[in-house]
């Protein structure tokens, strides 16, 4: 079998994803990254696809891809709504997940709208996803942007509790992070509160067999208690997995190898 | 913008209550969104525009011309040629490849990945070894910056044809037109003039209104031995040039609104 898989780089759990295909399967596995991925029939050699990144032009792979019937795991149309922020907050309001409120405008418009106790906002890239080009801002002073034109995408600050929740299947490891931090920076594992774990049954079973896996940074609000989605991902790297009796690597490559075969009723 | 729409504004307003919701100006705040309109028509294609759009769709009943789905699809070059190929529209063959790896046919044309913004074609024509290679310059700008945003271009295989057709569809009523090929005569409207209807455009045109949900549209095709090919496909199509054109996109708006 030949697998394709989108991914920025060929290394971590990439690397591990294509040792555990080749080793444990026997299968050909091609590394696309944006050196050498031309989308075109090229392309359809392959049996299916894992869309590990959720880069536009990876995006656009998987969507050429399933247009021409190849599968792609995670569905690309699926990691889109997570990458573009406006999608993604109608999906995790529909999914009942509870984001925060958002703001869209210039500048100019945002300064002559909001008011002082708008404040805090965080300032986020309309498509993407993580905290790469995230910013907070506390006041109009903040807004360093000399594009008057240029649309910001801005959401409510939620004071509270930062959790950095992945989900493999059934299984759940919730972690305390630092506000607006990356994947990768140190965090303390917690067993999982009801309320959370309800998040997550309710975003997967909103997505219909879509979220094999993935994660949702959850805040809890200080004053209310009330949990507030503030970003989801289809695919992170697992980096700060700490449920020891699971490997996400053999985990998630197993899930995906399942959803393949019921691609094909094998 | 503005001048393009007077005419259709001015008939509009003539016959109904009409608010518009300007890009530069409006704020979109996720807790306050209230409308009572009727219909929306959208004729932008930016950022704001497309998320208010996509907030309409999700939160009210209230039809919008075009959808989200539509204006997204039109914008973006890459995904409309994927999904009118698939639907079986004939297009000419295409690739999305990084800078530097050429396509594996050898007379082409670069284009913009999204068509979001309003500009001119610019195009930069040169021939290698015998073969037209043609590029936007706008489409090499954004990826020769110092920062690119991406590393992407989209070629599309050339089509050498005598005329450009140029089809608009409003509702179910098509409008065919045909011009020099803007690379033969820059000015396309002087040798722009209507023709005579054409089915198979018509089949075309129906099928892409249909599989990208357009209610609106004009469509560029090439003709290359005897094969008509779509190149372009507009949601924001400028409807001056059809005869009464404003009067006959507002009519239709109007009853779209009734229905």
């Amino acid at each position: 079998m030949n697998i394709g898989i989108l991914s920025k780089r060929k290394t971590m759990f990439t690397g591990k994803m294509k040792q555990f295909f080749v080793n444990n399967k026997g299968f050909n596995v091609k590394v696309y990254t944006l050196d050498n991925l031309s989308i075109n029939d090229t392309l359809l050699s392959n049996d299916f696809f894992v869309l590990k990144s959720k880069n536009i032009f990876f995006i656009y792979a998987g969507q050429y891809l399933k247009a021409n019937k190849i599968p792609v795991i995670p569905d690309p149309e699926t990691s889109f709504k997570q990458k573009n922020r406006i999608h993604s907050h109608l999906l995790m309001k529909r999914a009942g997940l509870s984001p925060p409120h958002i703001y869209l405008s210039t500048v100019e418009t945002l300064k002559k709208e909001l008011n002082n106790n708008d404040f805090p906002l965080i300032l986020k890239p309309i498509m993407g996803s993580g905290s790469k080009g995230v910013k907070l801002i506390n006041s109009f002073k903040d807004f360093s942007d000399n594009n008057n034109k240029r649309i910001l995408y801005l959401e409510k600050y939620i004071e509270g509790e930062h959790y950095n929740v992945y989900f493999i299947d059934d299984e759940i490891c919730t972690l305390i992070k630092p506000p607006l931090s990356h994947e990768h920076v140190d965090m303390e594992k917690i067993s999982t509160p009801l309320d959370v774990k309800d998040f997550i049954e309710k975003w997967r079973k909103y997505l219909e067999g879509n979220a094999l896996f993935g994660h949702i940074d959850i805040v809890r609000e200080e004053s209310t208690n009330q949990l507030y989605a503030v970003d989801v991902g289809s695919f992170p790297e697992f980096s700060q997995w700490q449920l020891d009796n699971i490997s996400p690597v053999e985990a998630i490559c197993n899930l995906i190898l399942k959803k393949f075969r019921d691609f094909h009723n094998i | 913008m503005e001048h393009k729409v007077n005419d259709f504004l001015k008939y509009l307003k003539s016959k109904a209550e009409v608010k518009l919701y300007i890009e530069e100006s409006f704020l979109v705040d996720s807790s306050n969104l209230k409308f009572d309109e009727d219909i929306f028509f959208v004729k932008g294609k930016g950022d704001l525009i497309l998320g208010l759009v996509k907030f309409i769709e999700e939160e009210t009943s209230i039809p919008v011309i075009n959808s989200y789905k539509g204006c997204w699809l039109a914008i973006n070059r890459f995904l409309n040629s994927v999904y009118l190929k698939e639907a079986g529209i004939p297009i000419p063959d295409f690739t999305l490849n990084p800078k530097g790896i050429l396509p594996h046919f050898k007379e082409f044309i670069i284009k913009n990945i999204i068509d979001q913004k309003i500009y001119k074609f610019k195009p930069i024509v040169k021939k290698e070894n015998g073969h037209l290679q043609v590029a936007d310059e706008r489409a090499l700008l954004e990826v020769d910056t110092k920062d690119p945003r991406y590393n992407y271009l989209y070629y599309q295989k050339f089509i050498k044809s005598k005329w450009e057709y140029k089809i608009y569809g409003i509702g179910d009523k098509v409008y065919y037109y045909k011009q020099l090929p803007i690379l033969v005569n820059s000015n396309k409207m002087e040798s722009r003039h209507q023709i005579d209807e054409i089915p198979e455009l018509k089949e075309y045109c129906y099928k892409a209104m249909e599989i990208m949900d357009l209610k609106l549209t004009s469509l560029d095709f090439l003709k290359s031995k005897g094969q008509f090919y779509l190149t372009d496909i507009n949601c924001t199509p400028n409807f001056n040039y059809i005869k009464n054109g404003p009067k006959i996109v507002a009519d239709f708006l109007l009853e779209q609104a009734k229905n």
